[in-house]
């Protein structure tokens, strides 16, 4: 009894001291993120005010002009980034809903599923060489194309393979969100509403869309954001207008060119946009299913 | 309950078992077709990868993965451990503090160190290589390489361990502590075996994503630090997807899916729950 009661007595003495010990336990977290990202993105966007002579020559004087260059020069990049992430956005939904409903009221094997719908997750890298290999005359696919008339040369480069691409890369996303809001909805309600002789699409739009439509926007928002930064499907993708995006600007300017500056404004606005749509995502999908 | 809705039409009556399956048909199918698209990119890397240029097939190209692609797959391999062996370090006590204390802020503190996570790899990589070059004077090394995949993949190994702790009771704890264990042993010897599924998802997510990550590699990376990945990516550039490049490509690949694969199979999806992935 004694044992205990010493043993009940450390413990309470440790809960005393845990309030400085689990500061201690997260600083190493917070340097980290302080050294290699908060104090990079600071950097970047003071960076963002000089231009290409002043950064290498050490007279940095600061002016609103990347920001300017970017408004009158590349804003035509910008519409086609936005353009060509929200309809991606818009293909995963449409495809992404249906498979996330199947998936979870009609699929037992569901763990095969997550487990096969993790290779877009190795990468886009894969996915646009992959892709753009079965298009190629000489592919693996080329006799199911032609079987089908569809002449594979013809898709390469084009707006829709760009997007078909984007939309295979985040198409997990979706389905993921949208899941973890469909298995929150009981099937009664569906049931309920049959029974009351209720069209499969009134089932959709008055039941199933109103109480999953956290889990719709927190998908739609997390492709959104991953498509706005999407680099390589359309580096390998895209013909010259898809081409025309934030991310292979920046590319082209921070790498080959050395406009810093330009670059990190370029930086600066894909950067937030994405942490916006993507952090609004993760709130809502603490709230639909995720980490409570 | 899903029997019943499966097998009543739309309008309440019972359909017929022949309308029943070939529903149930098309929407298994539905599944299949994209489950096909996902490994679609994997089979046809794969076939490039065992085509011969007299026409035929052959494992030449995968000679190049023990030959001319080995440094940079070991490089890969040392960065990927490295990188998971400090996310451990980092994220264990960190996610003790967040579960077990009342930290002041702890949202804003989460938030904050999950940033990184939601920054496109090519803001990250450029603002990495500007800050390495211009403020921390630090070469294109292997430790500029690490403290980015650090503060990348740190989340991804924090959330599973959160999710594990918070369903870990801490009755476990506190009888431990009551028969006399110390708070070391306690941790050692009863908190951490029964982490070890979130852990392992920790493990899984940054493997993942290190092991195939090229794009912030692709701005800070040096001569000796190009990983296999950067290498599949700078060669396809230069030289066109070869059979050699693809036999990197569908190795990475399947590496990446075994790994996978093997954690499913022993833990499933649970842990990963609150992370990306799932």
């Amino acid at each position: 009894v004694s044992k205990c009661g010493a043993a009940v007595a450390r413990s309470a003495g440790d809960e005393e001291r845990r309030g400085g010990s689990s500061g201690r336990c997260c600083v190493a977290g917070c340097l980290i993120a302080v050294l290699f990202s908060l104090i990079p993105l600071g950097y970047l966007i003071i960076v963002s005010g000089t231009n290409e002579s002043d950064f290498f020559f050490g007279d940095r004087s600061f002016s609103w002009q990347n920001y300017e260059r970017v408004w009158n020069r590349y804003l035509p990049n910008i519409q086609t980034t936005l353009r060509l992430a929200t309809l991606a956005s818009v293909v995963d939904l449409i495809f992404g809903y249906p498979f996330a409903y199947i998936l979870i009221r009609k699929v037992r094997y569901r763990e095969l599923v997550r487990t096969l719908m993790t290779f877009p997750l190795f990468g886009p890298l894969y996915l646009a060489f992959g892709l753009y290999y079965v298009l190629l005359p000489d592919g693996p696919m080329a006799g199911v194309l032609s079987f089908f008339g569809i002449k594979g040369t013809s898709l390469l480069y084009s707006e829709g393979m760009t997007l078909f691409a984007m939309a295979i890369f985040t198409f997990p996303f979706m389905v993921m969100n949208v899941g973890a809001a469909l298995t929150n909805v009981d099937p009664m309600f569906e049931e309920a509403a049959r029974t009351l002789g209720a069209k499969p699409w009134q089932i959709f739009t008055r039941v199933l869309f109103p109480l999953s439509w956290s889990g719709i926007l927190a998908g739609f928002l997390m492709c959104f954001g991953w498509n706005l930064g999407v680099f390589v499907n359309r580096s390998c993708w895209g013909g010259l207008p898809q081409q025309r995006v934030l991310s292979l600007v920046l590319q082209q300017k921070g790498m080959t060119q050395f406009d810093y500056g330009l670059a990190r404004r370029w930086a600066s606005s894909d950067g937030v946009g994405l942490r916006r749509d993507v952090g609004v995502a993760e709130v809502l999908t603490r709230g639909v299913g995720g980490m409570r | 309950m899903s029997a019943v809705i499966g097998s009543s039409d739309h309008s309440g009556r019972r359909s017929t078992p022949r309308a029943g399956w070939l529903v149930a048909a098309l929407q298994h199918g539905y599944i299949w077709i994209w489950l096909g698209l996902f490994a679609l990119p994997f089979v046809t890397t794969t076939i490039h990868s065992l085509e011969s240029p007299d026409g035929g097939y052959s494992l030449e190209a995968y000679d190049y993965i023990f030959g001319t692609f080995k440094g940079n797959l070991l490089t890969s391999f040392q960065v990927t451990v490295i990188t998971i062996i400090i996310n451990l370090v980092i994220s264990i006590p960190a996610a003790y503090a967040f579960v077990r204390h009342d930290i002041p802020g702890k949202q804003f503190l989460l938030s904050t160190l999950n940033l990184s996570l939601y920054t496109p790899g090519a803001v990250m990589g450029l603002s990495l290589a500007i800050t390495y070059a211009f403020l921390f004077h630090i070469p294109r090394t292997m430790t500029g390489l690490i403290g980015a995949y650090v503060v990348g993949t740190f989340p991804l190994m924090l959330v599973p361990i959160i999710v594990a702790l918070r369903d870990l009771p801490r009755v476990y704890e506190e009888a431990a502590r009551t028969l006399g264990a110390g708070r070391a042993r306690t941790f050692l010897r009863i908190e951490l075996p029964l982490l070890g599924p979130g852990i392992s998802a920790g493990i899984l997510l940054t493997f993942v994503i290190i092991f195939n990550e090229f794009l912030v590699t692709l701005f800070i990376a040096g001569p000796t630090t190009t990983t296999a990945a950067l290498r599949v990516y700078n060669l396809t550039r230069t030289a066109g997807f070869l059979p050699s490049t693809a036999a990197l490509a569908a190795t990475m690949q399947l590496v990446s899916f075994l790994v996978v694969l093997a954690f499913f199979k022993f833990f499933g999806s649970r842990y990963l729950k609150g992370t990306y992935l799932i």
